[in-house]
């Protein structure tokens, strides 16, 4: 029972990640064109709702290219590293609380509940860099080599204001447990992280900038960046293995909108109302990581892209001491015992 | 179930690292190194340190395997083909790689006869009141071992800091030789 448990959470969830990775796909396309005066896809099912099922079929029937002089073993691999780490985070982030349906108790809804929830989804994104770098080495190209260190470089230097920004959040909780993270935020809306005098908002914005960055989305694509690199890592991928890199993209951009929601925004909880049935939480969930799924898109079709040296300035000369100066704040606050 | 496992990741973390000397490739030395990496943590995940593994991955894998695929592939830009011709060990680098080779399996064969190899760790960090292992370590680490600890970050530092003068000092060395191209490539 235990085991089949797990075996149905652990299916839904995965399936609600992929199912709003490929609807993101949509998604980015509708809004786009919505911004720009224009109609988007709208052929395949009602309003184009089946396009990525469409495109999927493409993909797949796509030839599959392998450039001359390409590593073959690496070149495979690259995609299989950018996309399953990316996948695995989903599995420690609380959707809700305790499930009851039928009369039958499933409990807390998310795949497991780890001590290390936060580190554990740290750790595999900063591994996920590993498919662009090496899936622009793989290459031979200079295009792609390109694509790759800029990317290694990138998601090396924001990941440190990332980690430094959860940080603060982990001092004021005391838990690096998501779940409990959650739990600390519970009751009314100024329970809520963000609400935390200053420290809240600051790391709040620090830590969806470096998002941005640590999920190479615009206004810091530089591993793809079309004008200067073609299409930067990428460029030598064709049919499945272009998906999948796709896909380790939306989806890695989804399980950073839950750990924002879970860190800032309260997770789960509905502001006022401590014992919400479950439903009522996933709800409240979906709509808090709805938001940050749809800043996402905005940002990138609102701004123009920066240039690379301008984006380690602000990664090593802004938000890193920022960081370490909102985390030094948050320790003399706990230690004046004012959080 | 837990021994089957830390022998398969024990496996695998020592053929990765033989694998890093072995490899004629930088680039795949440096993903062989990650392989290893990645199975100490899976060791540690076995004795229990979650919070260790997680961090391994996250600081080792995530950043400074990183780096060095960063410093790797930029070296790695010239042909390749000049760094092929190169032979794999030199003189020296033989009899030290070999001794360092017969060093290890010495410890390993002594630690395997010793019984389980996990078991010092456990008696030493779940003590019989049933301390966390995290706070176990950070007692022994900041506590009783303070001096040594901070000695060996100290004694890093100083590594760092003598590496990169000695690299600098070839390098300007190089710089004055006639034909800088092909010295920098020879480097690589």
């Amino acid at each position: 029972m235990a085991f089949l448990t797990l075996l149905l959470k652990a299916s839904l969830i995965y399936g609600g990640l992929l199912g709003t990775a490929a609807l993101m796909t949509l998604a980015e396309r509708k809004v786009s064109a919505w911004m720009q005066l224009r109609v988007g896809p709208n052929r395949v099912g009602p309003g184009g709702l089946l396009q990525p099922l469409a495109d999927g079929v493409k993909f797949i029937l796509k030839e599959e290219v392998t450039p001359d002089g390409a590593n073959m073993w690496i070149f495979r691999l690259a995609p299989m590293l950018a996309a399953i780490p990316a996948m695995m985070t989903v599995a420690v982030v609380p959707f809700a609380g305790q499930v009851e349906l039928f009369g039958l108790d499933f409990g807390n809804l998310s795949v497991t509940d780890l001590d290390i929830g936060l580190l554990f989804i740290l750790a595999l994104s900063g591994l996920s860099v590993y498919g662009v770098i090496l899936g622009g080495w793989a290459s031979n190209s200079k295009y792609s080599l390109l694509g790759g260190l800029r990317a290694s470089a990138q998601m090396v230097s924001y990941e440190l204001s990332l980690i430094m920004t959860a940080l603060a959040v982990v001092a004021l909780t005391g838990a690096m447990d998501l779940r409990e993270i959650v739990a600390a935020q519970a009751g009314s809306i100024f329970n809520w992280n963000v609400f935390t005098p200053v420290v809240g908002q600051v790391g709040l914005v620090l830590f969806v900038i470096a998002t941005f960055a640590e999920t190479n989305r615009h206004p810091f694509d530089f591993a793809e960046c079309e004008p200067e690199l073609v299409g930067g890592f990428h460029t030598e991928y064709s049919s499945m293995k272009f998906a999948l890199f796709f896909l380790g993209e939306y989806c890695a951009m989804t399980v950073m909108a839950c750990l924002t929601t879970v860190l800032f925004l309260g997770g789960y909880q509905v502001p006022f109302w401590e014992d919400a049935p479950w439903f009522v939480q996933l709800g409240a969930f979906g709509a808090k990581v709805g938001f940050f799924l749809f800043l996402f898109i905005w940002v990138r079709w609102t701004l123009p892209r920066f240039r690379y040296d301008q984006l380690m300035n602000l990664g090593w000369k802004v938000f890193l001491p920022v960081a370490l100066a909102n985390l030094l704040v948050v320790g003399a606050l706990i230690a004046l015992g004012w959080a | 179930m837990v021994d089957l496992l830390f022998y398969v990741a024990a496996l695998l973390s020592v053929l990765c690292a033989l694998g890093v000397v072995i490899s004629e490739n930088p680039v795949q030395s440096v993903l062989m190194l990650l392989g290893s990496f990645l199975g100490i943590a899976v060791i540690y995940l076995l004795a229990g340190f979650q919070f260790l593994a997680a961090i391994q991955v996250l600081v080792y894998g995530g950043a400074i395997m990183v780096l060095f695929l960063f410093v790797v592939m930029l070296l790695n830009l010239g042909d390749p083909e000049v760094q092929a011709d190169e032979p794999l060990f030199h003189g020296r680098g033989r009899v030290t790689g070999g001794l360092g080779v017969a060093l290890a399996a010495l410890a390993v064969l002594l630690t395997a006869s010793r019984g389980t190899a996990l078991a010092p760790v456990e008696t030493y960090l779940w003590p019989e009141g049933g301390l966390d292992p995290l706070l176990g370590m950070a007692e022994a680490m900041f506590g009783r071992y303070v001096l040594p600890f901070e000695a060996a970050s100290v004694l890093l530092l100083a590594t760092a800091v003598g590496v990169m003068a000695l690299a600098k000092r070839q390098r300007t060395k190089r710089a004055i030789a006639p034909a800088p191209l092909e010295s920098k490539e020879a480097a690589a």
